[in-house]
């Protein structure tokens, strides 16, 4: 052990300096076990990220510029802004939330419906949100759901209530066919069908399942 | 189509001192601590691991996995084997992640040394120290099977391990009736002096251990009449005291003190049981020594180390844990008021100061263990300790560069002639 005589302490490991006063240590050439290791530091700088936050800056920059140099009728800036907010959501949605699928095909399900409803409104309301988009995108997150779930080996339990969840959502497109919201009929009818089997199939096999996990996560 | 039925699941509910780590936890302040054990000798992973897996089977709860609920967190019991790795980790490094299913302790080995770091909601000094001395325990004696082969050494905690799962808060504490109005601390908010500095590259604890003679610094406690715990808090708020300017000493310095509560109520739980009081000093216009900091907040002790006292603070805050209107509150929203309380609270404090106490071992163990280290991550400076033996190590954890405080203390210590070795991790 090496000793600091302005501090009086004895110094354990492989140390140059003294911990306490940083005056430096004599070399006693003895073998010192080292005490910790050292742990590099990490860079928590993404290239991929920082890319493309350059490349929606920039295509957000020349949308504008392209509109002031040759006016149009489409407001195209406006576009090009709604497409980056949808992608940097769903990126960060699938970021944040990447150890759990079921509760990410959730969210990009809620924030896809809010999006395409949100556009169409935009671009002049022609309904395709709500004719397609929303019921397809029930059914298909349904199936993904239940399929990675199989594929990642998920437990039930893991994956249940949004499963649940996610059946009732896609009773939803029900209200559209009944106030008469929608053009084409025929994917929310399929959509409310599927909900409505998928559903009772998973209360009559999974019924206890759900309620444990509804009693754990609602318990106040 | 054909689900499979999968077998339920245990959870529980966190306990009431639980309930504050998870909200608060975060890339500077983990809530994370460790003890380590070192020994005379090099680890054996195999055996540490083998040793792990005896241990974890009168430890259950330690497998519990922290989930978010709508209003609550809970734990739930998990299958994940917990597995020994060698240290690699900057100390107290984050434990809970809200998005990833893992344990919330880890084992490390490194050289000489077996550590464990735990993540607060699961567990206390206390209880953490249990599960660290059944560890060391199986390691030894599977170690030197040869020699333990007709003769177990007992290891004396032998509570039940429905025992161990307690929620001692629960059994102790009825809250009182109705509605708290009286939430908020009337007793006037305080504002104390907070220690500033440069922080270490990506926020690193900066640990410095410093080990001595128990009997040594208990001599120098007894000449103040005192004891260890108010000595050496005595000291440090005496070292932090010397370091500010004449501006700065017009505010208090107040330290925070975790008291254990197993020794005023009976339990054997091996999870969080623990309030804090704090203990302040507010300086006057003379210089000021540090026996009269040992009069004024050995006095505090005295005044606020009471059942009664105690029971009238925990009471308060299980009432408001069971106030309906609290209890419908959606989590992110508890969370969110909790962190800012935290933060109120946070201005009041300077720094804190803990004692885990004396480490028992089976005697058949003592020349193989060295010491027994305890130390926990950090917003400003941290004093943790224990003792084995007569070796006390003082540990401070530190967010800061700067080293003057722990210079000053340690300095004190060895102008009284008591012999320190100094480890740091940087
Ligand atoms: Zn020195």
């Amino acid at each position: 052990m090496k000793y600091c005589s302005h501090c009086k302490v004895y110094i354990r490991g492989d140390k140059l300096q003294c911990t306490l006063c940083e005056n430096s240590l004599p070399d006693t050439h003895d073998e010192e076990e080292t005490l910790f290791p050292t742990v590099p530091l990490i860079f928590q700088s993404h290239l991929a990220l920082r890319i493309t936050a350059f490349i929606s800056i920039a295509a957000l920059v020349v949308s504008f510029a392209l509109k002031e140099i040759f006016p149009s009728n489409i407001n195209s800036p406006l576009f090009v802004l709604l497409a980056l907010v949808t992608m940097w959501l769903s990126l960060i949605v699938v970021i944040r939330k990447r150890h759990n699928i079921a509760k990410t095909i959730m969210w990009q399900v809620s924030l896809l419906s809010i999006l395409s409803i949100l556009w169409d409104w935009r671009i002049g309301w022609r309904g395709w949100s709500l004719d397609y988009v929303l019921p397809i995108s029930y059914v298909a997150a349904m199936f993904v759901m239940y399929i990675t779930a199989k594929i990642m080996r998920l437990s039930v339990r893991d994956y249940i209530v949004y499963l649940l969840l996610d059946g009732l959502f896609g009773i939803i497109p029900i209200v559209f066919v009944l106030f008469d919201w929608i053009t084409v009929y025929y994917p929310s009818i399929i959509c409310v069908a599927i909900s409505i089997i998928f559903l009772s199939a998973i209360l009559i096999f999974e019924g206890e399942n759900i309620k444990i996990e509804l009693d754990k996560r609602m318990h106040i | 189509m054909k689900l499979k039925q999968s077998k339920s699941v245990e959870w529980t509910k966190l306990d009431n001192a639980s309930k504050y780590f998870p909200a608060t936890a975060n890339e500077l302040d983990t809530k994370v601590f460790r003890l380590s054990c070192e020994l005379y000798e090099m680890i054996d992973p195999n055996i540490l691991q083998k040793a792990l897996n005896k241990t974890i089977e009168s430890f259950p709860f330690f497998k519990s996995i922290l989930r978010r609920g709508v209003f609550w967190y809970y734990f739930e019991s998990s299958d994940l084997i917990p597995e020994v790795s060698e240290e690699s980790l900057s100390i107290c490094a984050p434990i809970y992640n809200k998005n990833t299913k893992n344990l919330l302790f880890r084992v490390f080995y490194y050289h000489k040394r077996i550590s464990l770091e735990i993540f607060h909601a699961l567990s206390d000094g206390k209880g953490a120290l249990l599960f660290l001395q059944t560890l060391v325990y199986h390691y030894l004696v599977y170690r030197y099977e040869e020699q333990f082969k007709n003769y177990k050494p007992a290891l004396d905690y032998n509570a039940s391990i429905k025992k161990k799962m307690d929620d001692s808060f629960n059994k102790h504490f009825i809250g009182d009736n109705g509605f708290t109005r009286n939430v908020i601390d009337h007793n006037k908010r305080i504002k104390a002096h907070r220690i500033r500095g440069k922080r270490t590259e990506e926020n690193r604890m900066k640990l410095i251990e410093g080990t001595m003679s128990v009997k040594a610094v208990l001599g120098e406690a007894k000449k103040n009449n005192t004891s260890l715990t108010i000595y050496l808090a005595a000291l440090f708020i005496y070292s932090i005291y010397k370091e500010m300017n004449a501006i700065e000493r017009r505010r208090p310095i107040v330290l925070s003190v975790p008291i254990n509560l197993r020794q005023f109520f009976e339990s054997d739980t091996a999870r969080n049981f623990f309030s804090t009081m704090n203990v302040s000093y507010q300086f006057r216009k003379e210089e000021t020594e540090l026996k009269d900091i040992i009069e004024s907040i050995t006095e505090s002790f005295q005044k606020d180390l009471t059942v009664d006292k105690i029971n009238y603070k925990i009471n308060r805050l299980i009432s408001l844990e069971k106030n309906p209107f609290m209890r419908i509150i959606p989590l992110p929203i508890k969370d969110y008021s909790i962190r800012m309380a935290n933060k109120l609270v946070d201005r009041g404090i300077t720094g804190a100061i803990s004692n885990i106490g004396k480490v028992q071992m089976p005697e058949e163990f003592e020349p193989y263990i060295r010491q027994f280290t305890v130390c926990t991550s950090a917003r400003r400076p941290q004093i943790c300790m224990c003792s084995y033996g007569d070796r006390l190590v003082i540990s401070f954890t530190s967010p800061f560069k700067d080293t003057e405080i722990q210079r000053r203390f340690f300095e004190h210590l060895s102008n009284k002639g008591i012999q320190i070795e100094i480890s740091s991790n940087m």
